[in-house]
């Protein structure tokens, strides 16, 4: 292994930490609902409700967004990822879904910017999130940051559905609705889905970006409403 | 940006810190501060609830957009220390919005004694307990009660009814304070609630007027 390849495997844990202060610990991604309805119970609804996500929701549109946002910045095509960023925020049908993310996004950026300062797409995105010009979508600001830190795209994607299973996971434990060691086996469990997800959407373009799952975007949206919550989704 | 002094209120659930600021905010309001509300609260919104009820609504000492609720996903001391990024992206959007803001208060959510503040989300940091978990509370230090700013010992006309001696209390926060400061009060009568906001004004808003006041006097 060279040294550029060490480098690269220590950006890809740094930015997969849960330590990373990005504010997903704080998201159930409509889990809490759910539990508080009594209507999940043990691992195989969890996993079930990962799997639904990646499948209809994350894997068509947020890997394709960061996917295409990651192409477009390693060519230095700014508008693209402003386009990238726009569609992604449109896709985003939950409101406190969609402010959870740019909220994350804008704050992945505000970090990194403290370690990268010479890559001229991460500064323009960072500029335009300041100016209001472009949204901070989850998503797209990982890409930027991804190719800010030289992590190749496939990482980049297998890191942005990995971080969703565990923030899932993570509320699932806080929740009370699993044990540790059965967090960890569904994090296992999830990697076949999320590589056959990554192979399904690889090459799509903006436009062939898609979500369905209206039966979680109610339950998403119903977490809006609760009265009593831990989490922020 | 500006920067909006901040000041971080954290403690262990029912030690007193939505009541404190609940006594804290009339006092500095009606010498003309402007201030803002961030209660990040581990189950619900209901503390932040009561505080826009109480002090906004019903009184009017601040719009009742400036009380915001978060929640913080079961972690308490994540959402103002390790990661500080959801206060952050709120207060940001104030300091954005709301430049006429004197003062930040960043209530924690109910947590344990090693709570601090990260000190990139709060200039100052109240830490408050209160005598019915013991007199051993200041004795047994924590990052919370050894390090913070200020320390309040709440709830003092409980201590006779739940065997806590105060004059211990007060021995062991001078031996584990050393040089700083620390203030027994009871927030149901105000008892030592001013020496609170003197400490604000003081360390925090380094006894500046408040910025309406202020503006008024450079216009005239």
């Amino acid at each position: 292994m060279n040294i550029d390849e060490i480098y690269e495997e220590l950006a890809v844990m740094q930015l997969s930490d849960s330590f990373f202060p990005t504010g997903l610990y704080a998201t159930s991604n409509g889990l809490e609902f759910l539990f508080s309805e009594n209507k999940i119970k043990g691992v195989e609804d969890i996993k079930n409700m990962i799997k639904v996500n990646i499948e209809q929701q994350l894997g068509p549109s947020d890997y394709v967004a960061l996917a295409n946002a990651f192409e477009s910045a390693k060519k230095d095509d700014f508008k693209n990822v402003v386009q990238a960023d726009e569609i992604a925020f449109i896709m985003k049908s939950v409101k406190e879904i969609r402010d959870a993310s740019t909220n994350s996004g804008m704050q992945l950026i505000k970090c990194v910017a403290e370690f990268v300062k010479d890559n001229d797409i991460f500064n323009q995105y960072q500029k335009a999130i300041k100016e209001k010009k472009v949204h901070g979508i989850f998503p797209v600001a990982f890409a930027v940051c991804c190719n800010a830190l030289k992590i190749k795209k496939e990482k980049s994607s297998a890191m942005l559905l990995y971080g969703f299973t565990v923030s899932v996971v993570g509320a699932a434990l806080r929740l009370g609705l699993i044990q540790h060691l059965e967090g960890q086996k569904i994090i296992h469990d999830v990697k076949p889905l999320i590589i056959q997800t990554l192979k399904e959407n690889s090459n799509k373009s903006l436009f062939d970006m898609w979500q369905f799952a209206p039966q979680f975007d109610i339950i998403q949206m119903s977490h809006e409403k609760m009265d009593s919550k831990m989490f922020i989704t | 940006m500006n920067h909006i002094p901040r000041i971080g209120i954290g403690g262990p659930v029912g030690s007193g810190k939505s009541m404190l600021i609940e006594r804290l905010v009339p006092i500095l309001a009606e010498i003309g501060y402007s201030i803002s509300i961030i209660s990040n609260d581990v189950i619900s919104k209901e503390d932040a609830d009561r505080m826009r009820t109480n002090l906004a609504t019903k009184r009017g000492l601040l719009p009742e957009n400036m009380v915001i609720g978060l929640a913080t996903g079961g972690c308490p001391h994540t959402a103002v220390r390790e990661d500080p990024s959801m206060n952050l992206s709120i207060i940001e959007e104030m300091e954005e919005n709301h430049p006429e803001l004197d003062l930040i208060i960043i209530e924690s959510g109910g947590d344990n004694i090693t709570t601090t503040f990260s000190p990139i989300l709060a200039d100052y940091f109240i830490y408050i307990i209160d005598v019915a978990g013991g007199d051993k509370y200041p004795r047994k230090g924590g990052l919370g009660i050894v390090n913070c700013d200020l320390l309040v010992i709440n709830k003092i006309d409980l201590a006779k009814l739940v065997g806590a001696n105060l004059e211990t209390m007060k021995k062991d926060a001078e031996k584990i304070r050393k040089e700083k400061p620390f203030e027994f009060i009871n927030c149901k009568t105000d008892q030592g609630v001013k020496e609170i906001v003197d400490h604000i004004i003081h360390d925090v808003l380094f006894d500046l007027p408040p910025k309406s006041i202020h503006t008024e006097k450079v216009q005239s």
